[in-house]
Order: structure tokens, then C-alpha cells, then sequence
């Protein structure tokens, strides 16, 4: 028999390092002669879309197009440490980082524009990035700054663990509707709604495509990896043992993102990287329980694992009724 | 504040989308270096035991120009992003399947790879231990010699954990077990490293974080980080699974004694034993309420499976105490999180670290106490629910933007569920 079942995950997560670690972002951006402003900062862009994400918060800033923005992040050589693409903390902690070097290097540039028009007796000039660039140089000044971020972080206490180990904090609700074939134990998941917050939205379409993978990965997780792990040896070695969902197995994913700014954020931006995979596994495991009354309390909830619970409830509502 | 804005609020397209949809994009495997050899990683095949390595008769084959092991690392053979316990090279000790032995260079990957065979490794076993339960226990076998199993334990105490279940009318208590997983990048390790004009080793890596592998290359080479540069190719995805050293010194070490180019490229298989993977938990969750939905108490034994490394198994098994309760106000709080060695893959963070092992259990809990209670799970969720200037469990009063009700709400309405009473938000 096929079984639905509703269920809800509500869940909250600290970004950034925490308890206290040093959480530092550090960022240079310079005018360079083509006028374009070039930022450098070494946030590894992983596919999460720090590139794009970071490149908009300086075009924001500096009031010019994404196009004139050149974001150089892969060369030790060259870019500052903005610490590790994970925590989620990129968006937050490098972009507020990016945020505060592009404001120093304005008022460099507005300095460098005024002066220009006073010595060139026109006022009402306005001047190209580029011809800013020639002006700074005919002033003898480099147009380039840095600035840092460091995220808000104490150390706990060691004997009671109190204290204030991260900030900001990003809240997630997922709602999901599965049907369970009571039979053979596979479930399908057939909707799911996940109502995500992200202090401020960037870019949309890229949280978009992380709430998806996110769940994604959250409900492969549930339903079906199995390393098959065997004293210290894992079996499931590759992909045709070790099984993710393909598209076909996806359900339809409505994404709603919920704005709420958040002040210390750029833009009011937070971390949503991790976030995104949180709700997923408990709202599936309460919607299992929603359609046939079992508690998985060991994952994956395979089809064997679900047939035997089902097995040990109608086992017991059995005895109960006798 | 985002009154009149140009691009923050849409969905530009990705700066990186062109190249990567063009295949123009440079992936570490892509990349060809005149003069370049090829290295295969040679790993152990027991998850606990000694070792004894003859590399002789491997270093004859016509193929290979170096096999590199324990005894070529010039500075520190120890590396770990918090607790320095991974070996570059397993030296005498192994402890678990997949730690590195040697790495055999040769001019082709076929030749590198027929040559790891002839590597006579004798391998003593010794049994091993793999669950953390037993291995906290005193006379369990010692995964690192010398240093207890328990890498760490986090407290959290909040309130008065007796009298809040004292003064629960329903309490609920339960096992929950997560499993270890993958991170399923798409893109196995690889990476290339040449020398460059100046005598700098330069690496070609798909990483997480650049400066940190830089650190870890400049203390096994024992030069300084001046003369280390990583350069970030296109990445293939990472979930955490890239934070950790896996093939970086090996490339580096191998290019800067051989002054060649060095690539390797990880079978899935390989990587699959190479990086690290997702702590499993084991849970023991408590949780009472009074009658009218109202959460009392919450009692959490947390014991999460480090496997033979710690990579980040303090900040993970502490985030996860930090996040036991869930988004809940709850007055008395005791929490207890183990992290502990086993014989196991090591795991390490990926997405979600600590903190998405835990909802598992406190998110049951909650369904479970308010079936039993007879309250619509909405609206107990909407009664306990953190909000502006609620206090956590580690007491942080958590002030600005904390729209989890509204979340709520709006989940519930969308997937169908009616919310009986007006609990305001």
C-alpha cells in the first residue's frame, strides 16, 4: 500500500568559525589603468558563487557595472587570506570585507576626482574611471586599499559552555509531503517547500540553486547513502555502489526566500551555504512518520530499514490489540 | 540601506558560468606541463597495524624516477588542520585504510602505478577498534600511541536539568544513529606543481582554502611560505571535503626534489579513501514538556566517530552541542559531545558540521512530544521557537534578524498544515 505523509524541519545555524577562533577576511581592491576595479581576496569560489556574489558587492559599492569589476582570488601570490570557503561565511564575513575596502578606496577615488577639478577649474566634470586613473597618477597616488572583517565570536566556557560562540545565526523551515510504499519500503519524496532565510538575497537565482543542492544532498543523505562501512573498510566505493539521487529522483522544489536583514551583514546578507542542507532530513523523517507511524532512528532510512520497521510496528500494535 | 540598488538583489549571472558551461574552465586534471611526470599515491590497505616498507626493487623499474616515503620529508611529517596527527608519509604506524605510504614518480601515470605494486610493504595488523562507544572505554586499543581515544569533550549546562524534567508531564527519550557519508564532488582530487624560474614550488590545486595548504607544503618542505604559491584552479565542488591535506605535499615535495612538473589525478576509488568524510553521531536525546506545549528540559549524550584523524572533530562535536537543543527555548539544558578516535575513515567537516547530524534527533523529539500531547507540531513549534532576544542554551541573547516563525508559518501554510491558535511571532 502507498501512504502519505506531511512532515516539518525547523532548524538554525551559527555562521562563521566560532567559539572565539579569529575569523578574519582580508581584502585589497585597486583602480587599475584600463578603470576597472580589480579585487583581491583569497575566497576559494567552490561553485557556491563567491565570485559572482563578491563581485557584486563591490560593484555596489563602487557604483559601477558587474562588467568593471575584475575579482582575482586564485593566487596565493597575490591575494590576501580571507580564510576558508566554508562556515558559510564567505558572503558574510569576505563580503563585508570586500564591502569595507571598496568604501576606502571611494573616498581615495573622490579625493582624487575633487582635486582634479579644483586644479582643472571644472567643477562640473564628470570624470570616467579611467580618467580617474590617469588623474591619480598625474597626483603621484597609488588608488589602491585594504581592509579586513572579522566576524563576532567568543570563546565559551570550558565547564559550562556558555557563551556567545557565533554570529549571525541562519534559520531554515522545510515542509515535505512523502508517499511510502508500505510493500517495498521505498519512499518517494513529492513536494517539498523550503522557506529559507538569508538576512539579505544577493543574488536570488544563486540561493535558489543552493536551496536546491541542498536539499538534495539533505534528502540523499536520509534515503539512500550507504558507504556500507565494515570494520574500517567502506565497500560502496564509487557510484554505481554508492548512491545520490539522480534528477528523476528529485521532487519538485519550491524554493521561498525570506528576507530579513540583517545589520551587521553586507547589505544585510548572512550565510546560507550550510543552512540549506539543514530541514531537509528531519522533515522527511517526520513526514515517514506522518505516513505510517514508524520513527527512524537509524539512517539511511532504506527500503530494508523502513520494511522492517513497519514489520516490528504492526508486530507490536498486533500484541497490543490482543 | 537597500534603497536604490543596482546589482546586489539580482540574479546576475554567474561570473564563472561562461567558462564552465564552454568546458573552458581549468580543472587541475586539465593541465599539461612540458617535461611533466606522474604520481601515484601508495596507501594502506589495513586499518590498523605497523609497517615495514622496501621500496628497491620498485625504484628499478625503467619507468620511475622517484618513489618518495616517510624518510624524504625534510621538514615536519605531521600535518592537521587543528591537531597535527595526519602523517605526509605513514612512517611506522598505520591507522586506518587509505593513509599514505609512499609516492611513486615516474613518467607515466601506467608506469607509477605498475611500480606502487612492486613495493614490498609488510603489513603487521593488529586489531583494530570502530565503534567510539567502545573505543572511549579504558581498555580499548589506542588509535594514536600514547594519546587517549577521546579527542574532546564539550559540556553545556543550562538551568536545572532534574528539576525540569521533575516538572515535565511528558518526557521522550530516544536513540538516533547518523551514518558516515561522502561529500560526492564531482571533481576527484588532482593537481599539478613545477618549480618555477625563482626556485618557488608552485601548486596547481582544486582547494578550500590556499593559505592553509601553503602552510601545511612550507612545514613539511621547511621553507618559508615566501617561497610557496598556490594557485586555485577551477574547483568541482568541495562540501568540506577539500579542507583537509590530501595530495598537496605529495606534488610538492615530488617537484621540488625532482625540479619537474608532477601531476596526479585520484581514481574515484582513491578518492573515496582519501579525503574525509561526515562524523557519524550516535545520540541519546531526553526531552520533557508540561502539558500546555510548553519545553522543560533537554538532556543529549552526543558521541560523534573522528576516525583515526581529528581533523575538525573539536569545532564539529562543539557546534553540535551548541546546536542540540535546536531552535527551541529550553529553560534547563545538559548536553554532553565526545569526539573520538576509531580505526575508521577519518572524518572531517562537510556541509552542515555538527550541526546537521543534530536535527535528527531534536527535530523527532519535538514531532514526538507534540503527537503525544495532541498539539499540532506548527503550532508547538511556533510556542518554543527562538525569536528577537531570546536567550540560546549557551546563554547568547540573540538579537536582529531571527525570522524563524515566520518561516514556519510560511512552510506550513505552503505544504498544507493549519495552524490552529494565534501564537503571535
Amino acid at each position: 500500500m502507498k501512504k502519505r505523509g506531511k512532515g516539518i524541519g525547523a532548524t538554525f545555524y551559527g555562521t562563521g568559525y566560532g567559539n572565539g577562533f579569529p575569523d578574519v577576511s582580508n581584502c585589497e581592491v585597486e583602480l587599475n589603468c584600463q578603470g576597472k576595479i580589480v579585487v583581491y581576496t583569497g575566497a576559494t569560489e567552490v561553485g557556491q558563487g563567491a565570485k559572482t556574489v563578491l563581485s557584486q558587492i563591490a560593484a555596489e559599492v563602487m557604483g559601477v557595472d558587474l562588467d568593471s569589476i575584475v575579482l582575482v582570488c586564485e593566487d596565493t601570490c597575490c591575494t590576501p587570506d580571507a580564510g576558508t570557503a566554508a562556515a558559510s561565511r564567505q558572503t558574510y564575513n569576505t563580503g563585508n570585507g570586500v564591502r569595507l575596502a571598496c568604501i576606502k578606496l571611494k573616498e581615495m577615488i573622490k579625493k582624487v576626482e575633487e582635486n582634479h577639478k579644483r586644479v582643472k577649474g571644472l567643477p562640473d566634470e564628470i570624470l570616467t574611471m579611467k580618467e580617474i586613473y590617469e588623474a591619480s597618477r598625474a597626483q603621484a597616488i597609488i588608488l589602491k586599499a585594504r581592509d579586513s572583517f572579522t566576524a563576532c565570536t567568543s570563546t565559551m566556557d570550558e565547564e559550562n559552555g556558555q557563551g556567545s560562540p557565533y554570529w549571525p545565526y541562519t534559520f531554515s523551515c522545510y515542509a515535505v509531503e512523502v508517499e511510502v510504499d508500505t510493500e517495498t519500503g521505498r519512499i518517494e519524496v513529492l513536494n517539498a517547500y523550503c522557506a529559507q532565510d538569508v538576512g539579505k538575497a544577493i543574488n536570488p537565482v544563486l540561493i535558489e540553486g543552493q536551496i536546491e543542492g541542498g536539499f538534495a544532498m539533505g534528502m540523499s543523505w536520509t534515503l539512500y547513502e550507504d558507504l556500507n562501512l565494515n570494520q574500517g573498510i567502506i565497500k560502496n566505493n564509487n557510484f554505481s555502489k554508492y548512491i545520490i539521487p539522480t534528477s528523476m529522483d528529485m521532487p519538485d522544489i519550491c524554493s521561498i526566500i525570506v528576507e530579513d536583514e540583517e545589520s551587521t551583514g553586507p547589505y544585510g546578507a548572512k550565510g546560507i551555504g550550510e543552512p540549506v542542507m539543514l530541514a531537509a532530513m528531519p522533515a522527511i523523517l517526520n513526514a515517514i512518520h506522518d505516513a505510517v507511524g514508524i520513527r527512524v532512528t537509524k539512517l539511511p532510512a532504506s527500503p530494508d530499514y523502513i520494511v522492517k520497521k513497519i514489520q516490528e510496528l504492526d508486530k507490536s500494535n498486533l500484541i497490543e490489540r490482543k | 540601506m537597500t534603497k536604490n540598488l543596482n546589482t546586489i538583489g539580482k540574479s546576475e549571472k554567474r561570473v564563472d558560468a561562461k567558462d564552465k558551461v564552454m568546458g573552458k574552465a581549468l580543472y587541475p586534471g586539465d593541465i599539461y606541463m612540458d617535461n611533466m611526470v606522474y604520481g601515484y599515491t601508495v596507501r594502506s590497505t589495513i586499518p590498523c597495524g605497523e609497517i615495514r616498507v622496501d621500496k628497491s626493487q620498485a625504484q628499478k623499474h625503467p619507468g620511475v624516477l622517484y618513489i618518495f616515503t616517510a624518510d624524504d620529508i625534510i621538514g615536519n611529517n605531521h600535518h592537521g588542520v587543528i591537531i597535527k596527527d595526519q602523517e605526509v608519509f605513514c612512517k611506522k604506524k598505520v591507522r586506518r585504510i587509505g593513509e599514505p605510504i609512499a609516492f611513486v614518480v615516474a613518467r607515466s601515470y601506467e608506469a607509477a602505478k605498475e611500480a606502487a605494486k612492486m613495493i614490498s610493504i609488510e603489513f603487521k595488523e593488529f586489531t583494530g577498534v570502530f565503534d567510539p562507544r567502545e573505543a572511549m572505554k579504558d581498555d580499548a586499543s589506542k588509535v594514536h600511541k600514547g594519546k587517549d581515544n577521546l579527542i574532546f569533550h564539550y559540556k553545556l549546562r543550562d538551568g536545572n536539568i532534574e528539576e525540569g524534567f521533575m516538572n515535565s508531564d511528558i518526557i521522550v527519550e530516544n536513540n538516533y544513529e547518523t551514518s558516515m557519508v561522502e561529500h560526492s564532488f564531482l571533481q576527484p582530487e588532482a593537481g599539478v606543481a613545477y618549480v618555477d624560474e625563482k626556485g618557488s614550488v608552485n601548486l596547481i590545486v582544486a582547494t578550500q582554502y590556499p593559505h592553509y595548504d601553503r602552510e601545511e607544503i612550507a612545514q613539511a618542505l621547511n621553507l618559508p611560505q615566501e617561497s610557496i604559491r598556490i594557485i586555485t584552479s577551477a574547483v568541482g565542488g568541495a562540501f568540506g571535503g577539500r579542507e583537509d591535506i590530501t595530495l598537496q605535499i605529495h606534488l610538492a615535495l615530488a617537484s621540488y626534489k625532482l625540479k619537474r612538473p608532477v601531476k596526479t589525478i585520484y581514481s574515484r576509488e582513491e578518492s573515496f579513501i582519501a579525503h574525509s568524510k561526515r562524523h557519524p553521531f550516535y545520540m541519546h536525546y531526553k526531552t520533557g514538556a508540561k502539558k500546555d506545549g510548553t519545553l522543560m528540559a533537554m538532556e543529549a549524550e552526543i558521541i560523534g566517530d573522528a576516525g583515526a584523524h581529528a581533523s575538525w572533530a573539536i569545532n564539529i562535536l562543539r557546534k553540535a552541542g551548541v546546536h542540540a537543543t535546536g531552535p527551541y527555548l529550553i529553560p534547563n539544558v545538559k548536553v554532553d559531545c565526545y569526539a573520538v578516535y576509531t580505526n575508521n575513515p577519518y572524518t572531517g567537516a562537510m556541509r552542515g558540521f555538527g550541526a546537521a547530524q543534530v536535527p535528527m534527533a531534536y527535530e523527532q523529539q519535538i514531532d514526538e512530544i507534540a503527537n503525544r500531547l495532541n498539539i499540532n507540531p506548527i503550532d508547538f513549534r511556533l510556542k518554543n521557537c527562538f525569536r528577537i532576544g531570546s536567550k540560546t542554551a549557551t546563554g547568547q541573547i540573540i538579537e536582529g534578524s531571527i525570522p524563524l516563525g515566520k518561516l514556519i508559518k510560511i512552510a506550513a501554510e505552503k505544504i498544507g498544515y493549519n495552524i490552529s491558535t494565534g501564537v503571535s511571532i
